[in-house]
């Protein structure tokens, strides 16, 4: 009654879309990634040159460094995060007058664009103009400047990230904290576990799976971060916030070193896959990813 | 004593969404403030409402051509992408198509990809390669609608499975008993009753494409410019006009706030891939 | 970490310490393929041939396909 032709009718423009704008670029990026090719070359032909780009990639220290920032960067912004939001999450379990409005004001940050939660942070660290450099400076005399110092800049990227994203990881928490069986706990109290026993034989091995997918889906976001960390500090002072995808951006792209980039992109591509894999197989108790409820 | 937690406790939540409020009322003084007013000591009191700011950006014509643009793209976006996601899962959920799951599982993984890894191969290909005539895929909104579609079709293909999956299918059958066709079981059966999630898949979809920037600043010059690429030149090309970028990324942040309201309790699912049910 | 990965009950399997199927290794492999390579152009290259490297890549790739 329903031939099989029908469903991948409906399917088609799905698949065409994702084949022409997702697996096209893949392989084009991985063609050219054997060429040697610069529009603003002398010579702005496409010229194979086997492995050279990536030979050249693998000593690239720009590029090295940057790629170990970006990792920095994941661990401390996705550690706090998942500390943090465990202890809001855990509040939020609790009733309290006005929870619902609360809840809402601890969800808004996760709406805002990258781009204009940059633009906040910047206006909130701008000397002369914005709050934290003056009142560091009135109420500590600490000399805050995050066109400067490298390791502030760090760190105010690490923290814009926890502000923005927190509320993720919270509510993620949240939502396992709730859907939670109520046994396990009441068996711990019987047999006299004390708070921290509780939670570290029966609160956290329940809460794994949640904790792991919410690392899982935070550390890939992180290490892709670029739209805030360009509003708010360049990349800069020197290279120490030029994260990997703002390397790409602001450093390859502008250079027309086509080649080049292409393998950089592409082993940009390998590591998250690797990163995600990596991860992946640590997370899976075959929570299956392929079948939605 | 049980008051007192419960002060304790009102007064934690205050303290924590007023961190969390700060920086955007930070902004909105900011943006509500001359340039005189700006420098000196920090103040957070609105003393009278500096409207220049905003009028600056809204009266500017290549403003209105970047809000215009992306509100085109956002919706064009979010509808096509919502179409094509109902299709796609209803071909998912109602025929036997050999290898299915991988075919759904490939597709979602497609969100997974770091834009900054495409952003070289698509700008060669949106020069180069998608070239028709005089015509150039760069710098065009519907260039920017379809690569859209690489991170939101995933995205709304997995909320609309588990919709699609959910209605029973002895509602088709009966349907098609009665003599209608593939096309109107869609029209008078599943859509009606797939609405809800249509809705907040759409919703999502035009949040995720409205706040999009990367590749809204790498795939186009002039005409097709965004409102957050719009935002971006405050810092990177006309310096440190502080009020009115402040003023900028306040308008950008309206539908967010509006959205917000309708969508709070599926922002998690479809941020974590439903991974998590919000 | 790779203790407690509930997969370790599901059917006899080879040295990798996660169950795969045919995909998984294969996927492997070309992971590690690329990795020997990036590697050896970091550290060896100088001293020895690459293709010393593509060969040994392929003989893990098969170990890994075979025996994972």
């Amino acid at each position: 009654m329903r031939p099989q032709s029908v469903g991948w009718l409906f399917l088609a423009p799905t698949l065409l879309i994702l084949a022409v704008f997702g697996v096209l670029p893949f392989i084009y990026v991985l063609v050219v990634s054997f060429f040697d090719w610069n529009s603003f070359a002398a010579d702005p032909t496409m010229r194979f040159s086997g492995v050279q780009n990536y030979r050249d990639l693998v000593f690239d220290t720009g590029f090295l460094m940057s790629l170990w920032n970006t990792l920095k960067f994941g661990v401390f912004a996705v550690a706090s995060e998942i500390v943090l939001g465990y202890f809001l999450a855990q509040l939020f379990m609790r009733n309290f007058p006005l929870k619902g409005f609360f809840r809402t004001i601890h969800t808004l940050p996760l709406m805002i664009a990258p781009v204009a939660v940059g633009a906040t942070w910047r206006l909130m660290t701008v000397p002369g103009l914005g709050p934290i450099p003056y009142y560091l400076d009135r109420w500590f005399g600490y000399d805050y400047l995050i066109s400067r110092y490298a390791g502030q800049a760090f760190l105010t990227t690490v923290v814009m990230d926890v502000w923005h994203w927190t509320p993720l990881v919270t509510l993620t928490l949240l939502a396992a904290l709730s859907s939670m069986p109520k046994e396990p706990f009441e068996q711990a109290q019987i047999d006299g576990a004390n708070k921290l026993q509780t939670f570290w034989y029966v609160t956290l091995p329940l809460l794994k799976p949640a904790i792991l997918s919410a690392v899982f889906i935070r550390l890939m976001d992180a290490m892709r971060t670029v739209d805030e960390v360009w509003m708010l500090t360049g990349g800069g002072p020197a290279a120490a916030t030029r994260y990997v995808g703002l390397y790409i951006w602001r450093v390859v792209f502008p250079k027309t070193d086509y080649g080049y980039g292409s393998a950089m992109s592409l082993i940009t591509l390998y590591l998250t896959i690797v990163l995600c894999w990596l991860l992946y197989a640590g997370l899976v108790a075959r929570r299956d990813l392929r079948k939605p409820e | 004593m049980k008051r007192d937690r419960k002060g304790l406790s009102l007064t934690f939540w205050l303290f924590s969404s007023l961190i969390t409020l700060f920086p955007i009322y930070w902004m909105f003084c900011v943006s509500a403030k001359s340039r005189v007013e700006l420098f000196g000591a920090p103040t957070f009191l609105i003393r009278s409402f500096f409207s220049e700011n905003y009028w600056a950006t809204l009266t500017n014509t290549s403003f209105q051509g970047y809000m215009f643009n992306s509100i085109v793209i956002a919706t064009s976006n979010a509808l096509l992408v919502t179409t094509l996601s109902l299709f796609a899962t209803y071909a998912l959920s109602r025929y036997k198509l050999s290898g299915k799951e991988n075919i759904f599982f490939w597709t979602i993984t497609n969100r997974m990809a770091p834009p900054a890894a495409f952003l070289l191969p698509l700008f060669l290909l949106y020069t180069q390669v998608f070239v028709v005539g005089d015509w150039k895929m760069f710098d065009t909104r519907i260039g920017l609608i379809l690569l859209y579609c690489v991170f939101n079709l995933p995205f709304a293909i997995w909320t609309m499975r588990g919709v699609v999956d959910a209605i029973p299918q002895e509602l088709d059958e009966a349907a098609f008993v009665d003599g209608a066709s593939t096309w109107q079981v869609i029209l008078h059966v599943i859509l009606p009753l797939a609405r809800p999630g249509l809705a907040v898949t759409a919703i999502l979809t035009w949040v995720f494409a409205w706040n999009e920037y990367l590749f809204a600043a790498t795939l186009t010059s002039v005409h097709a410019r965004t409102i957050t690429t719009g935002l971006a030149e405050f810092v990177t090309v006309t310096g440190t006009n502080w009020g009115q970028m402040a003023a900028t990324a306040m308008l950008t942040l309206i539908p967010a706030i509006i959205f917000l309201s309708l969508v709070q309790k599926h922002i998690v699912a479809g941020l974590t891939f439903g991974a998590v049910k919000g | 970490m790779s203790d407690d990965v509930p997969l370790r009950r599901a059917a006899p399997h080879g040295f990798l310490p996660i169950h795969t199927n045919a995909f998984d290794r294969v996927f492997i492999s070309v992971v590690c393929f690329v990795a020997i390579h990036l590697f050896w152009m970091r550290f060896l290259e100088q001293d020895i041939s690459l293709y010393v490297a593509t060969v040994l890549s392929v003989i893990v790739g098969a170990i890994i396909i075979a025996r994972g």
